[in-house]
């Protein structure tokens, strides 16, 4: 970085405002007798992005707060925090080329749909046993993991349509069967703190899996080769293919933007799935009972459904999700049996940035996530750096999150058992 | 002389008004019931007193000091104390230890054996000293809701609001809560007693809060109260011949 | 009666003397390696109890613990790494003077070859040629200095955490170590990355102790140091269990707003077991880095957290004596069970399997004996007492039995 005066000095300057707007604002509201929910956010946005500027006239007019108020100052930061960074380095490729920025966003977003979609599944789990699935990155390496074994050294003859297809069904079978012998308990009453044992006995799992794995296969990086090939597409002309033109294993828009076959697949299949899942949920007497028990347990037992099989689907359903997110992914990164990890903590972040239990909010959380990591890794020259720096970003949305606005940005409180105490 | 001056206070969640300009002032050991529908801003008030809610405008004064910006744990120490609704003993402690965390709390520099004392002095009172190291999950409902009375007298408290303390529960019991509440209320402490049971609050209390959807509507002696037709429509109901009439 | 109260101090005392004497009595081929293997059971005794106390006693399941561990840790390597005293200015060095001495503060190179770029004080060295002493930073002062700083991290985490609860603390608790690691990685000028930071040894001049030399290599003072630690770990956390600290972070445990409503300082409390418990484990990673030689970024992984974790559970999470003695027990079992072996065509590789039994061990624990293998027959000493005189009092009373709401609460 060049000036690095100038980023760390704008940093300073919208933090302290942040903090200055976040508490000044919520003062001033609950004096005037207003609603204060979301001062924190709004005053921390707007002293960010405007400092004293916007803050003053928000004192002293003190408007009712609407969403768009709430994404104009977030927006705003955003912007501010970019153009610092412009500034300080002014030759930096994310700030110099057009279209590195728009590969990056691009990428960042098509990531971003995955990302998000395995945080469904674990929002999913969370909504209805009321668990946070530490073995959730687990499930996601394990899938890709049977993936690789069956597309590649098993059945290369077939369809890798089939190895995905196993992959989920294995890992259906094996959420099932650890929430009947594990998770089951909790809800027994056999269980003195759940909330912990929930923790513990995922976390437990998590590491029980992965050196399961590893002494089965062993430490050595293995990658599935591309699942399906692209069609060769060359828009509008085959001489000037400058709207669309397709490789095997790329597609390019506009000669600026460059996706890769396995990503695009990947975020495609996971749309479809997604898709699917929705209309299981609305349109299906099991897929209506599922969300019944995730609104209120109880209500739904009187109702005649029963709480306990719904957890064993959840968890198993839940857990399917993340492999074959996996499962799409082992074809464009190197597998290891430590490769769950970072995942895992990515879908927790996502998942409270979009609010526990909200599955808008898990995709709007992924793509976010999805973004900053890719902002993050492009434009620090150094890539190794870079690289090493990954987990961080998705912390540093953490603990923003969980200051400004804790139930995230869909979220509701309460999961289903709890009653209002969580 | 024990003061209690709630003036004004208003509370707002979101759209919702719970509590609207509420005020009131106790002096002396009064025995007070707070009644009202369900819903009616009861507990928001018990809360706003305990210090876990903060108002959004108003003032609590207890013996001139200001309580109402505190922390729930400095409004304690300030000589306030409450039950909840469901009670909340802790569950993994003895019953002896549950005793001992409020004294300790206060921090006025009794040492270890006057606390035992005083707990064992609790206790009997509460005939439950037999129980004295068993945890406290172990014991029955009624115990643990015995158990969280014994816990509010270890803070020597000045005022006690107590939430609902009839609910459920069984007759032989509910002498003893009913002993219970009127000994200390002998021994100089304010009770602001929050219940359904109309029985219990007409024959305990002499003065009665109405609360109604967030309004304070009625302040006064049970008899007046009785008669008053706000409250009768808000809250204890029509009489029977009335609503014979209608139907027919 | 006395006798079986009394048992697990019994236990206590005389696996005291068993670890004092073992060094002097033990005399096999092994004898550094098994040495190696205890030093390395108490510095996990020191995290695990430590971790007892913030989890299973105070309810806060933190999964950082290995972050202030890896504070302690690098802050003595930093410290032993980058600061030295010496009598004469280098002129090299960015450098204060302190008294009679100037203290030299080496600038940051990362990782390189020494032949490209030398550091400050090695230039100096070569101009001097041998005729200024330069002497290295002490070791109970890095020491010191990690504990420290661990504790104001643990302020700093503690307040960050105070609205959080449960799982969103075990998450906001695993990112903070994550960031660390992060950091600690990425910024590989000050902290040479993956590489790691080399100290001096503990007793890098070897030791005298009642007239019998010591030398660096040898096991017998870094483990007295260890255990030491170990036991004043453990002695002041039954300090803090016994006294009112113990009982306010228990009914935080139980019950937080009802705790607050009762006077308790939750806020203080809740910070305080935070303070408290990471700088034991800053204290023991900065002991352990001086013992072993070498830090990396290697340590504050995942893998070393949940090895605590289960160490704790399966000692038993809410008594910290039973979690250290789990520690020292388990982490024998994993170095036992190290040996691979091979049943007909097939190589067991045990270096991983034995970390899936371990893990099957704890799932198992946890589901079926929740409190520890440890803590039910402690249990079974210090309370079975209580259960028959509860039944004796009630044969005796009149009152119907005192449940007076229908319903369990």
């Amino acid at each position: 970085m060049e000036f690095p005066v100038i980023f760390w000095g704008v940093l300073v300057w919208m933090i302290s405002w942040g903090v200055i707007g976040s508490i000044v604002t919520r003062r001033i509201y609950l004096r005037k007798d207003l609603d204060t929910s979301s001062t924190g956010m709004v005053g921390a946005m707007l002293g960010a992005s405007t400092g004293p500027v916007g803050l003053v006239p928000l004192w002293m007019k003190t408007p009712q707060i609407t969403n768009k108020m709430m994404a104009f100052p977030a927006l705003a930061s955003v912007g501010v925090f970019m153009i610092a960074f412009a500034l300080a380095d002014p030759n930096n490729l994310c700030v110099v080329s057009g279209s590195f920025v728009a590969s990056q966003i691009s990428n960042g977003i098509i990531i971003g749909i995955i990302y998000g979609f395995m945080a469904l599944g674990l929002t999913l789990i969370f909504s209805i046993l009321g668990v946070v699935s530490f073995a959730h990155g687990e499930f996601y390496m394990i899938g890709g993991m049977i993936t690789y074994f069956v597309t590649t050294v098993w059945f290369p003859e077939i369809t890798p349509l089939f190895g995905i297809g196993i992959a989920c069904v294995s890992t259906f079978i094996l959420g099932a069967v650890f929430e009947r012998l594990f998770l089951t308990p909790m809800y027994t009453g056999k269980i003195g703190r759940p909330v912990e044992y929930g923790i513990l006995i995922t976390f437990g799992l998590a590491f029980t899996l992965q050196y399961f794995v590893q002494a089965v296969v062993g430490a050595n990086p293995v990658k599935a080769k591309r699942f399906f090939d692209f069609p060769r597409v060359r828009l509008p002309s085959s001489a000037d293919p400058w709207l669309i033109k397709t490789s095997r294993g790329n597609l390019e828009l506009f000669d600026t933007i460059s996706i890769s076959n396995p990503r695009l697949t990947a975020a495609v299949m996971c749309i479809l799935v997604f898709i699917a899942l929705m209309y299981f949920l609305h349109k299906t007497w099991t897929g209506k009972a599922l969300r019944a028990v995730s609104q209120d347990r109880e209500a739904a037992a009187i109702a005649g459904i029963n709480p306990d099989k719904m957890n064993m689907l959840a968890f198993a359903l839940g857990s399917m999700i993340a492999a074959l997110a996996g499962a799409m992914l082992v074809q464009a990164f190197s597998w290891l049996p430590q490769v769950g990890a970072i995942p895992a903590m990515r879908s927790f972040v996502i998942v409270v940035l979009g609010g526990l239990g909200s599955i808008p909010g898990a995709f709007l959380g992924g793509v976010i996530v999805g973004l900053v990591e890719a902002a993050g890794t492009g434009c620090i020259p150094n890539a190794q750096q870079a690289a090493s720096y990954i987990p961080a970003y998705g912390m540093i949305v953490l603990i923003l999150t969980l200051l400004l606005r804790p139930t995230g940005l869909f979220g509701r409180k309460y999961s289903s058992g709890t009653h209002g105490n969580v | 002389m024990i003061e209690l001056d709630v003036k004004d206070l208003n509370k707002r969640f979101g759209g919702l008004h719970v509590l609207k300009g509420v005020s009131f002032n106790i002096k002396g050991p009064e025995l007070i019931g707070l009644i009202g529908p369900n819903g009616a801003g009861k507990t928001t008030l018990t809360n706003v007193l305990d210090g876990a809610i903060k108002p959004n405008s108003g003032t609590v004064y207890l013996n001139n000091e200001r309580i109402d910006q505190l922390q729930p744990f400095e409004v304690a120490k300030a000589g306030l104390g409450r039950t909840f609704q469901v009670t909340r003993s802790f569950r993994r402690m003895t019953v002896l230890e549950n005793l001992y965390v409020p004294a300790l709390a206060l921090g006025t520099g009794h040492n270890r054996a006057e606390i035992h004392e005083k707990s064992m002095e609790v206790l009997e009172f509460l005939t439950m000293e037999h129980l004295r190291n068993e945890f406290a999950q172990a014991l029955s409902g009624g115990q643990q809701k015995l158990l969280e009375l014994g816990r509010l007298l270890m803070l020597n408290p000045q005022v006690i609001i107590l939430d609902e303390p009839f609910a459920g529960v069984h007759p032989s019991l509910m002498k003893i809560i009913y002993r219970y509440i009127e000994r200390v209320n002998d021994q100089g402490t304010a009770i602001i007693l929050i219940s359904h049971q109309m029985d219990s609050i007409f024959s305990l209390c002499n003065r009665l809060l109405v609360l109604n959807y967030g309004d304070l509507i009625a302040d006064g002696h049970p008899e007046e109260i009785k008669a008053d037709p706000a409250v009768i429509e808000a809250y204890l109901g029509v009489d029977e011949d009335d609503v014979v009439e209608v139907q027919a | 009666m006395m006798n079986k109260v009394h048992a697990p101090q019994l236990i206590g005392l005389v696996l005291v003397i068993f670890f004092t004497l073992f060094p002097f009595v033990y005399s096999g081929n092994d004898y550094p390696y098994i040495m190696h293997i205890f030093i390395t059971g108490f510095f996990y005794a020191i995290l695990a109890s430590s971790w007892s106390m913030l989890a299973g006693y105070a309810g806060q399941f933190s999964f950082g613990h290995l972050g202030f561990m890896g504070i302690g840790a690098y802050t003595a390597a930093l410290f032993s790494h980058y600061f030295y005293l010496s009598p004469e200015p280098t002129n090299f060095c960015t450098e204060f003077s302190l008294g009679d001495s100037y203290l030299i503060i080496l600038n940051p190179i990362g990782v390189t070859s020494s032949t490209l770029a030398q550091d400050c004080l090695k230039q100096a060295m070569e101009v001097w040629n041998g005729s200024v002493q330069v002497s290295p930073m002490p070791v109970w002062l890095g020491i010191v200095l990690g504990t420290l700083m661990g504790g104001f991290f643990g302020l700093l985490v503690g307040y960050l955490v105070l609205p959080l609860r449960a799982a969103y603390l075990a998450l906001f608790t695993l990112g903070f170590a994550e960031i660390l690691r992060a950091v600690i990685s990425a910024e590989i000028s000050i902290t040479r990355g993956q590489a790691g930071i080399e100290l001096r040894h503990m007793f890098e001049n070897g030791i005298t102790l009642f007239g019998r030399y010591y030398a660096q290599t040898d096991k017998l003072p870094p483990y007295f140091v260890m255990f030491f630690l170990l036991l004043l770990c453990l002695a002041i956390l039954a300090l803090l269990a016994r006294s009112k600290f113990g009982l306010f972070v228990r009914a935080l445990r139980e019950d937080q707003d009802a705790a607050a409503a009762l006077g308790v300082n939750t806020t203080r409390y809740k910070v305080l077991v935070f303070v408290v418990t990471s700088m034991m484990a800053a204290g023991a990673g900065a002991t352990m880095a001086y013992y072993i030689g070498i830090v990396s970024p290697n340590n504050i992984v995942i893998l070393q957290m949940s090895l605590v974790v289960a160490m704790a559970v399966i000692g038993g999470v809410e008594n910290f004596a039973a979690a250290a003695i789990g520690a020292i027990f388990l982490e024998f079992m994993l170095e036992m069970l190290r040996n691979s072996f091979q049943i007909g065509p097939v190589v067991v590789d045990m270096t991983t399997w034995r970390l899936v039994i371990f893990g099957i061990l704890l799932m198992l624990t946890l589901r079926f004996s929740p409190k520890g293998l440890l803590i039910p027959a402690i249990e079974y000493f210090t309370r079975g007492h209580v259960a028959k005189e509860t039944v004796a009092k009630r044969g005796g009373e009149s009152m119907d039995d005192a449940s007076g709401v229908e319903g369990e609460n």
